[in-house]
C-alpha cells in the first residue's frame, strides 16, 4: 500500500513561492490501478514522484508498506527505488543503447550475472511483443515501441510498484489503446500496483480501478473509478467526465426546446450496471398519463459493467410530474433536474 | 625527393615529437577533464550533487587558465615546470603546461556535452536507484559519449597547435621545425611540407572523431 501522508510542497521559483501540494492524502492498496487526473500544473507529477523520492515533501511523508520513506538514508532509499519502475511522457531511454543494452541496465545495477540478464530480457521482449527489435536503438523505434521498451526496462527488477507520468500522453490513440492494454497485462499477470498521472480522461476510463481528481495542488475527488464516473461531484471532475460520457442535449435539440410552447421538465436519469431496469421509461410510459420525449441517450462500458444517461423531457403538469420523478426515486434510480 | 634542407631523420624526429607531446598531454588532459566536467555537471545549480563552493571553485580556475594565452601560460609556470620535471627544456618540459593548457579547454567542452543529456535520462537512472557514481558511469557518460570524442578531436586539433608554440622551450616536433628551418632559414620548401603534413595530421584526426562519434550515438 501506498500512503500519502498530509503532504505539502512548497517550491520556489525566482523568490516565488507556488503550492504544488497542499495537505494531499491518500491511499493506493496494492494491486490496484489508480489514477491521478488533473490539467498540466495540478500537481500531479509531483505527488506521483514522491512515491519514488524524486521530489520530498515540504510537509508530512509517504509511506510504502508502512514504511516512512522519507526517513531512509540513500542507500536504503536506493533499495526502495529498485522496486519501483517508472516510465516517462519522453521514455527516457539511453539513444547511445541498443535496445538489449537499456533493458539490461537495471539489471547490471542490481549485480545480476550475464546468463540471467540474457534469460530476463528474452522474456521481457517476448512480454512486450519486441523480440525482433533487440538489438535496433531507440531512434529507430515508433514511439509506441520506445514505450514498450520503456516498460521492460522499468519491469526487469521486478518491481511491486509502477509509477507512469503520463506516459501515454505523446502517442497516437491507437498507441495509446494498446500501451494501456499491455500496463493492464502488466497489473494482472504480475500484481504490480499502477500509478498513473495523465491529463487523458480516457486513460483513467480504460484501465484505472480508482482516480483522484487534481486540481491546484488539491485533491478535489477521488473513489472507485465506477463511482466517480457515474456521479461526479465537482465541476472540474465533470468536466474531464463529459469528454468520454457525453451528458449534454445537443444544441439543436436545445434550441428547439426554447420554443416548445408546452409545459415541461427535463431530467436526466443514469443507470448503473443492471440492464433490466432500462424499461423504466415503458413503466412510466404505461402508468402514467403525462408524455416522455428521450432528449439523449447514451451507454458507456465502464469498469467492466455500463453506465447508461437517458435525458427525458416529461410533457405535463407538475403534480403528473412529480409522480413519475417519485416513481423513478422509488426504483433506486438516480435523476436530477436539468436546466437549459 | 625534393630536398628540404634538413635530413629525413630530423623530420621523423619531429613528428614523433609532437604525437609524443599531442597523446601524452591528451590523455592525462583527457582524464583529467572528465572528472573536472563531471564534477561541475553535478554540482552545477540545477545539479543533482548542488554545491555552490565546488562549483565555483572549479568554474572560476577553469576560467582563469583559460583566460592565459598558450605562449604566456608556458613561460609563467616554468618553476612549477622544473619542480615536476626536473628541467624546464625539452619535450618532457612542455607536456606540463600542454596538459594545463589543455585539460580546462576540454573541460568546457565536456562540460557542453554532458549538459546536453536530456535531464530525463538521469531521472530515470535515480529512479532506478543508481548511485551518484552508476548515474555517471552508466547513463552520463555513454550517453554523451558521441558528443565527447567530438570534443576530444577538437580538443587534438588544439593541441598540435599548441605544440607549434611549445618550440619555444625547445620541444621540437613539426611546428618548431617548421619555425627554425622553414621560417628563420627562409626554407620555403621545408614550411610547405610541414604545412601539408599538419593539414593531413588534423584531416585524419578529424575523420577518426566523426567516424567514431557516429558510432557511439548509435545510428
Amino acid at each position: 500500500m501506498i500512503k500519502f501522508v498530509d503532504i505539502s510542497k512548497i517550491f520556489t521559483v525566482k523568490k516565488q513561492r507556488i503550492d504544488a501540494l497542499k495537505h494531499v492524502s491518500l491511499e493506493i492498496r496494492t494491486g490496484n490501478i489508480f489514477g491521478v487526473i488533473g490539467f498540466s500544473g495540478a500537481g500531479k507529477s509531483t505527488l506521483l514522484r514522491m512515491v519514488n523520492a524524486l521530489e520530498t515533501p515540504t510537509n508530512g511523508h509517504v509511506e510504502i508498506d508502512g514504511k516512512n520513506i522519507n526517513k531512509l538514508s540513500f542507500s536504503e532509499l536506493r533499495k526502495v527505488r529498485k522496486d519501483i519502475g517508472m516510465i516517462f511522457q519522453q521514455f527516457n531511454l539511453l539513444n547511445s543503447k541498443t535496445v538489449y543494452e537499456n533493458i539490461a541496465i537495471p539489471l547490471i545495477l542490481n549485480h545480476i550475472d550475464k546468463n540471467e540478464i540474457d534469460r530476463r530480457i528474452s522474456r521481457l521482449l517476448k512480454f512486450v511483443e519486441l523480440s525482433d527489435k533487440r538489438n535496433a536503438y531507440p531512434a529507430q523505434l515508433s514511439g509506441g515501441q520506445k514505450q514498450r521498451v520503456g516498460i521492460a526496462r522499468a519491469l526487469a527488477t521486478d518491481p511491486s510498484i509502477l509509477l507512469c507520468d503520463e506516459a501515454t500522453s505523446a502517442l497516437d490513440p491507437e498507441t495509446t489503446e494498446s500501451i494501456l492494454h499491455l500496463l493492464r497485462k502488466v497489473n494482472q499477470e504480475f500484481n504490480i500496483t499502477i500509478l498513473i498521472v495523465t491529463h487523458e480522461i480516457n486513460v483513467i476510463q480504460r484501465i484505472c480501478d480508482q482516480v483522484a481528481v487534481m486540481e491546484r495542488g488539491c485533491i478535489v475527488e477521488t473513489g472507485s473509478v465506477l463511482e466517480v464516473f457515474s456521479n461526479p461531484r465537482q465541476q472540474m471532475t465533470r468536466r474531464f467526465i463529459r469528454t468520454v460520457i457525453p451528458d449534454k442535449i445537443p444544441a439543436i435539440i436545445q434550441n428547439k426546446l426554447k420554443n416548445d410552447p408546452r409545459y415541461y421538465r427535463i431530467i436526466k436519469i443514469r443507470f448503473l450496471g443492471n440492464n433490466a431496469q432500462n424499461n423504466i421509461l415503458y413503466h412510466v410510459n404505461k402508468n402514467y398519463s403525462a408524455e416522455t420525449n428521450i432528449l439523449f441517450a447514451s451507454v458507456n462500458e465502464l469498469q467492466k459493467t455500463v453506465l447508461g444517461i437517458f435525458i427525458v423531457q416529461i410533457i405535463g403538469d407538475d403534480l403528473e410530474i412529480k409522480k413519475i420523478t417519485d416513481y423513478i426515486s422509488s426504483h433506486q434510480i438516480q435523476w436530477q433536474e436539468v436546466r437549459l | 625527393m625534393i630536398n628540404l634542407g634538413v635530413p629525413y631523420s630530423q623530420i621523423i624526429l619531429a613528428a614523433e615529437q609532437t604525437l609524443y607531446m599531442v597523446f601524452i598531454s591528451l590523455a592525462i588532459g583527457t582524464a583529467t577533464a572528465i572528472i573536472l566536467s563531471v564534477s561541475l555537471m553535478l554540482t552545477n545549480p540545477g545539479g543533482i550533487l548542488k554545491n555552490h563552493i565546488v562549483y565555483t571553485v572549479i568554474n572560476t580556475g577553469v576560467n582563469i587558465i583559460r583566460s592565459v594565452p598558450f605562449i604566456i601560460l608556458m613561460v609563467f609556470i616554468l618553476p612549477l615546470t622544473k619542480i615536476l620535471v626536473g628541467t624546464r627544456v625539452g619535450t618532457t618540459a612542455a607536456l606540463v603546461p600542454l596538459v594545463i593548457f589543455i585539460a580546462p579547454y576540454l573541460t568546457r567542452l565536456f562540460e557542453n556535452s554532458i549538459l546536453e543529456v536530456n535531464k530525463g535520462i538521469i531521472e530515470a537512472a535515480q529512479a532506478m536507484g543508481a548511485s551518484y557514481f552508476e548515474i555517471v558511469w552508466h547513463f552520463i557518460l555513454p550517453e554523451a559519449r558521441g558528443s565527447l570524442i567530438l570534443s576530444v578531436t577538437t580538443g587534438t586539433i588544439g593541441l598540435i597547435g599548441a605544440t607549434a608554440m611549445a618550440g619555444a622551450i625547445g620541444a621540437g616536433g613539426v611546428g618548431d621545425l617548421a619555425l627554425t628551418y622553414g621560417y628563420e632559414r627562409l626554407n620555403f620548401p621545408l614550411m610547405f611540407f610541414t604545412v601539408i603534413v599538419l593539414i593531413v595530421f588534423v584531416q585524419i584526426i578529424q575523420s577518426i572523431g566523426n567516424y567514431f562519434s557516429a558510432k557511439a550515438r548509435g545510428y
